[in-house]
């Protein structure tokens, strides 16, 4: 029965409780695996003198160690932008950069040897912060710009204006699964590569570069990934090419998993933004006008930057119409491992600055936020232009305000906390109310395509190969799901393969939310060619059995076949495959998806980069120490649209998930570093991710009834990062909290995340000034 | 058995180590070794620092009362030789397996059933943590269950799911395939346990022995002065992990039972030195429960299931949770070596930053913490970056006793996180003494705290916010004395 399938356990969950489940360094395939070690620059920007190998090449158990001049194809670690050197070429640009590849018989072994490596180095001034930057104007691109309205005219008329800064942090993926892979040599030079990738065409394609191979002579393969978030999209890349190098040269198999500090040490975060924003209103706290300059911090190349500031750019107004706005981005070339994807790509830096200047007009005007941002919503009919000027078609806005403001009593709340705050002085409550609105495609558009190899056996079994990677948001899941409803068979007879290149050519990377959307039209595409060579058989042989049925009203459900007309006749699909074996059928197919009518014009800066929106909005209510700065998130409530999900289970899990992650950035995950560009946090004793008593004590999350998205498979929505920017609920609840401290006669200095630093910080200066 | 060997109970057989055998050196990590042998990748490495739980395993052993005790552990922090003796469970032990059937444990069938794997990947040391409370013979509740995972990272599922397959799991706790083997594997138990001699395991780069009693401790202290001791060896194996600080000599004193026990005299409490953090946090929370939000949100269950009172104190680190406490309780530290016992006042004890008053030859053999003063007022509070699994930003424990008229009669204030040792508000506690314990007495103490202390600003935190905290921390202590009641947060 296909039903119950709505709950069916992650696909995988049964091998990930029993242990079974393999991640790379798990693979038990080959008894001389040789461990590869990466040598590491420990300065921020320098020459690179001199250095001598000959001492680490003496110990026992080094089997080789690789410089750039060993590298046999281009050294090269950006497939696109050709930025990023595998190894270091005579300078290093950031502590981390990866200098010389060790293979020993162990990871102690080349530990030893590692130490042994003397080198010599002319340091040169280094670039850290975004300030220095742009002391420097050591720009990454040129600013970008999009514009709506009159914005300056605008602003000058305005009623009110506001103007301020904020500071977003980065964060760390801290996925648990840290940076791996493992090459194994084949014949002529062949190398497949097993690797924690959420984008195996790209690391197959670097990996094919650096060795000086075509793509045809490497294969990526990805079983699955303990984590990803974003950390995998291209940073699994550069670990994949230094194990091939070794690989390649000792033509062995070579494994290579980066430590968890070196992991943190070395590979990308989310962007810190530094922003200036000036924001027009009037009494009734309507923006008239918006003006926001966001500011990235890149680090050394360009990586991804660029899209995600693109981003950022697109979400700069959240969920509001705003008439007059200009958002400008730059990003900032700095000495830092160059920061990355990570869930949210830009959107979560661009809406927090909206988000905290909606929050200083409703201060401002003794009004409720969340009424303000009410106000503000973008509308059906009329008032539902971004600023990049794509319409908001489906919003789902006013039906979640109304939904959530009621089930979640706010406005009851809001009295309670005002009475709890005026009897207490140690304590403090806080509240907010935040909506998202998020923009699903990627923004570079010929990204959003993807292909499926489906394959049914004589046996009637199916395996189905696509071009997404799993890496625990349950898309092989939902596309065994989406597989059997297409071809009317149960689940246990379908298997997703591991995601393979020598299945499945130049796929995107499973980002941006998309996996689902994307994969799983290239599956339904390769079913319904399947399910077209195997009608005309199907009817002749049902035709046999009651010649008054139609030929367009077979039906393909619950391992039968049959007419709409006739149940009783039907076939079993198995039965039918093995017919269709016997009379030369073709029984597996491509298939293949591309985003329609999506564009962006970057000269005029409009467009309609986006397939379609997902929506939400969260409630939270926390509880702040004003005198050590520690928060506690007492209740949480969230509403969010999901489309018609495929499984409910799992988008309710993407949601809580993606929540907690967000919580964890707008309050304990902080990046320090030092004058020299090392980094402070680099391992979790310093680096604090939620735990699990920093769940709320009480959670309730709900999706959208009735909320069927006519744009995507299966009418659902994509959900992986949406509901990361829900946590703005817990980020605003802790400064109304702080607020409290005032009576809310004054505006707190705040910044995110809002570590209990920054909290009693802005406390003290609160107290300060009354 | 030879004397290079040790060994324990895996997949229900006895698994022998002998050193004279195998390759790698006895100071392993359990997660190294495990991860060595065929079919048991289910244990995985997250951090290799004891921060995330991934590497969770449960140790059974068999307790005074002849009965089989089981605890989570993190196999990273743990060198091999101390599970000599013990039944070693991983996820791979949890399922009961046919060749073509598998039916899980309830603990992983909850996680199945609750969505609470997502990639999947800290999840067999969630079930393991899960597993070695469904054992513990507790009856969990929300708070155990909080208890039992806070030492287990999840990035993805954000945890919710995680407590719902906890909690399904704990609604009907009913015997296992453990149970069922619970005397076979007491009697193998106590057959490896036989006998009383020390353990000496020789490999080439490395000597590690494993004694039973004091008097064997102390023969080899004697005889190795050099030699590194180890109890839970939560930090030794941190530094072995992290920056290949290899020890050539370890004394590893887990097996000495002499040093773990809690007596309770007329006046004072003796607590042994390999006493874990956890019987310690239990102990605190019956005696001197003001104490608890120190002791409750000391690192994680896995950690206090291993790491010792002795082991705390002895560290002498500045964020030494337990130090802090022992101050304030006027505890006293007892050593012995093979000439003579000392016992020295904790605080002359510890002498400067991760120094203290021990010689080579001598041992830490137990605390002594005399009992209540009932006129005093106590007051802690623990200030980290996450309530759970973290160590101190800075810390407070205190005791202040009031005259009839409410003047401060006696006062200790003593804080972690804030010198390069634990140490007292000296100038503080001065000031106050023979004043009105009001609002104003301590607004103006508080000023005195820049004198006390110039904390750094480090990786988890900044001078500012040390020295503001600072003087908070004391004016939480005044609200709770004027509210009697230590609310913490």
């Amino acid at each position: 029965m296909i039903g119950p399938m709505k709950n069916i356990p992650h696909e995988s969950a049964i091998s990930h409780v029993t242990g079974e489940a393999n991640y790379v360094s798990d693979i038990q395939l080959h008894n001389n695996l040789l461990w590869g070690h990466v040598y590491f620059s420990p300065k921020a920007h320098a020459n690179i003198k001199s250095y001598d190998l000959s001492e680490a090449l003496k110990i026992d158990g080094v089997v080789d160690i690789l410089d750039i001049k060993r590298i046999p194809g281009i050294n090269q670690l950006n497939a696109l932008s050709h930025d990023e050197p595998c190894l270091a070429d005579g300078k290093v640009s950031f502590i981390g950069q990866a200098i010389f590849l060790i293979a020993a018989k162990n990871r102690e072994t080349a530990i030893l040897a590692s130490k042994k490596i003397k080198i010599e180095y002319e340091e040169l001034e280094s670039i850290l912060t975004i300030e220095d930057a742009m002391a420097k104007s050591n720009l990454l691109a040129p600013t970008r710009r999009i514009e709506t309205g009159n914005p300056d005219e605008a602003m000058k008329s305005a009623q009110f204006r506001l103007k301020g800064k904020l500071s977003t942090g980065a964060q760390e993926h801290w996925y648990l699964e840290t940076q791996s892979a493992m090459c194994v040599p084949g014949e002529n030079r062949n190398m497949t590569v097993y690797a924690s990738s959420q984008n195996p065409t790209e690391t197959q394609n670097v990996v094919a570069e650096v060795l000086g191979l075509q793509s045809n002579q490497v294969i990526c393969e990805v079983k699955r990934m303990g984590g990803g978030f974003g950390g995998k999209e291209t940073q699994a890349n550069p670990i994949a090419a230094w194990a091939a190098l070794l690989a390649d040269a000792t033509q062995q198999a070579v494994l290579m998993q980066l430590s968890r500090d070196e992991d943190q040490k070395i590979t990308g975060k989310r962007h810190p933004f530094l922003s200036n924003y000036e924001i027009g209103f009037d009494e009734n706290g309507i923006i008239t006008s918006y003006i926001v300059d966001l500011h990235g911090n890149a680090g050394s190349s360009f990586d991804l930057s660029i899209p995600i500031l693109e981003r950022a750019m697109f979400h700069a107004e959240n969920s509001y119409f705003i008439e007059n706005m200009r958002v400008t981005g730059t990003m900032w070339k700095t000495n830092l491992p160059s920061n990355t994807a990570f869930r949210g790509f830009g959107g979560p830096q661009g809406m927090a600055v909206i988000e905290n200047a909606i929050d200083r007009i409703a201060r401002f005007l003794h009004k409720d936020a969340a009424e303000i941002r009410f106000k503000n919503f973008y509308q059906i009919e009329s008032k539902n232009l971004t600023h990049y000027g794509q319409l908001v078609k489906n919003n789902k806005l006013p039906i979640i305000w109304n939904q959530i403001i009621k089930s979640s009593d706010y406005f009851e709340r809001r009295q309670q906390i005002n009475h709890f705050n005026a009897s207490h002085q140690i304590i403090k409550r806080g509240l907010a109310l935040t909506p998202i609105k998020f923009g699903i495609s990627f923004t570079t558009a010929f990204l959003n395509q993807a292909g499926a190899l489906v394959l049914i056996y004589k046996d009637g079994s199916v395996m189905v190969n696509h071009g997404g990677t799993e890496m625990g948001q349950g898309l092989h899941t939902k596309i065994l799901h989406i597989a059997a409803k297409e071809l009317g068979i149960t689940k246990d007879s379908i298997t997703i393969s591991p995601t393979n290149t020598s299945k499945v050519p130049n796929t995107s990377p499973t980002a941006a939310s998309s996996g689902t959307d994307l994969n799983g039209m290239a599956v339904k595409d390769a079913i319904t060619t399947i399910k077209k060579r195997l009608k005309p058989l199907v009817y002749r042989l049902l035709l046999a059995k009651d010649p008054t049925i139609k030929p367009t009203n077979i039906i393909f459900k619950d391992n039968y076949v049959f007419p709409k007309s006739n149940p009783a006749i039907a076939i079993s699909f198995s039965d039918i495959v093995k017919q269709a074996h016997f009379e030369q059928i073709s029984l597996s197919a491509t298939g293949y998806y591309g985003t329609p009518g999506i564009f962006f014009d970057r000269e005029k800066g409009k467009g309609k980069p986006f397939h379609y929106y997902a929506f939400g909005m969260a409630v939270s209510e926390v509880e702040v120490d004003i005198l050590t700065g520690n928060t506690k998130i007492l209740q949480t409530d969230i509403l969010h649209d999901a489309g018609k999900s495929i499984h409910t289970e799992i988008d309710k899990g993407q949601v809580m998930g993606a929540f907690m992650q967000g919580v964890g950035w707008c309050t304990t995950e902080v990046i320090r570093y030092d004058t020299k560009g090392n980094l402070l946090n680099c391992t979790p004793d310093t680096y604090k991710i939620p735990g699990i008593g920093d769940f709320p004590l009480k959670y309730k999350a709900e999706l959208l009834n009735n909320a069927n998205n006519p744009n995507a498979i299966h009418q659902s929505k994509a959900i992986g990062e949406p509901p990361f920017m829900l946590a703005f609920s817990v980020w605003l609840a802790i400064k109304d909290a702080i607020s409290a401290v005032s009576n809310h006669t004054k505006e707190p200095d705040f910044s995110l995340p809002a570590t209990k630093e920054v909290v009693l910080i802005s406390i003290k200066k609160l107290k300060e000034s009354l | 058995m030879n004397t290079n060997c040790i060994q324990f109970i895996l997949d229900n057989e006895a698994y022998t180590i002998d050193w004279s055998k195998v390759d790698f050196p006895p100071s392993t990590t359990v997660l190294q070794f495990l991860r060595s042998i065929p079919k048991h990748t289910g244990t995985k490495e997250g951090c290799a620092e004891g921060d995330c739980g991934a590497c969770t395993v449960v140790l059974a052993e068999v307790n005074q009362n002849n009965k089989l005790t089981y605890k989570a552990i993190d196999s990273c922090l743990l060198f091999l030789p101390s599970i000599h003796g013990k039944q070693l469970i991983t996820i791979e032990n949890l399922a009961t397996k046919t060749p073509t059937s598998t039916s899980l444990h309830p603990v992983q069938q909850a996680i199945v059933e609750t969505h609470a794997s997502q990639c999947g990947y800290c999840t067999p040391g969630i079930a393991m943590s899960v597993f070695g409370m469904y054992k513990s013979g507790k009856t969990p509740d929300k708070n155990l269950i909080i208890d039992a995972l806070a030492g287990n990272l999840c990035r993805c599922t954000g945890y919710g799911s995680i407590i719902d397959a906890a909690e399904l799991t704990c609604k009907s706790i009913k015997p296992d395939h453990f149970t069922q083997n619970e005397s076979m594997i007491r009697e193998k138990l106590i057959e490896i346990n036989r006998s009383g001699d020390a353990i000496e395991l020789s490999f080439h780069n490395q000597l590690y022995f494993l004694p039973k009693t004091i008097k064997q401790t102390l023969e080899f202290k004697e005889k190795y002065p050099q030699a590194v001791l180890v109890n839970g060896s939560t930090d030794i194996a941190v530094r072995q992990n992290k920056t290949s600080e290899f020890q050539p000599q370890i004394i590893d004193i887990s097996a000495v039972k002499e040093i773990k026990q809690i007596i309770t005299n007329d006046n004072d409490f003796q607590i042994g030195a390999g006493c874990n953090i956890e019987n310690f946090k239990i102990f605190i929370h019956e005696n001197f429960h003001e104490f608890s939000p120190i002791t409750d949100h000391f690192a994680s269950l896995q950690i206090r299931n291993i790491a010792t009172l002795g082991g705390n104190i002895c560290n002498a680190s500045p964020i030494g949770d337990l130090i802090p406490l022992l101050i304030v309780l006027k505890a006293q530290v007892k050593t012995a070596s093979s000439v003579n016992t000392r016992i020295i006042n904790i605080e002359n004890f510890i002498t400067g930053y991760r120094s203290i008053d021990l010689h080579n030859n001598e041992l830490v053999t137990e605390i002594i913490i005399p009992k209540k003063d009932n006129d005093s007022h106590y007051y802690s509070e623990k200030v980290s970056t996450r309530r759970d699994l973290d160590i101190s930003t800075l810390s407070i424990a205190a005791s202040i006793k009031l005259s009839s008229a409410g003047n401060v009669e006696d006062i200790m204030l003593v804080y972690g996180g804030l010198a390069s040792t634990v140490k007292r508000a000296k100038l503080c506690e001065d000031f106050l003494k023979g004043k009105r314990f009001t609002l104003e007495m301590i607004s103006e103490a508080i000023q005195l705290i820049n004198n006390d202390f110039t904390p750094i600003s480090d990786a988890r935190s900044t001078t500012e916010y040390r020295i503001e905290a600072a003087g908070n921390l004391m004016l939480k202590l005044f609200y709770s004395v004027q509210l009697n009641n230590n609310n913490g947060f």
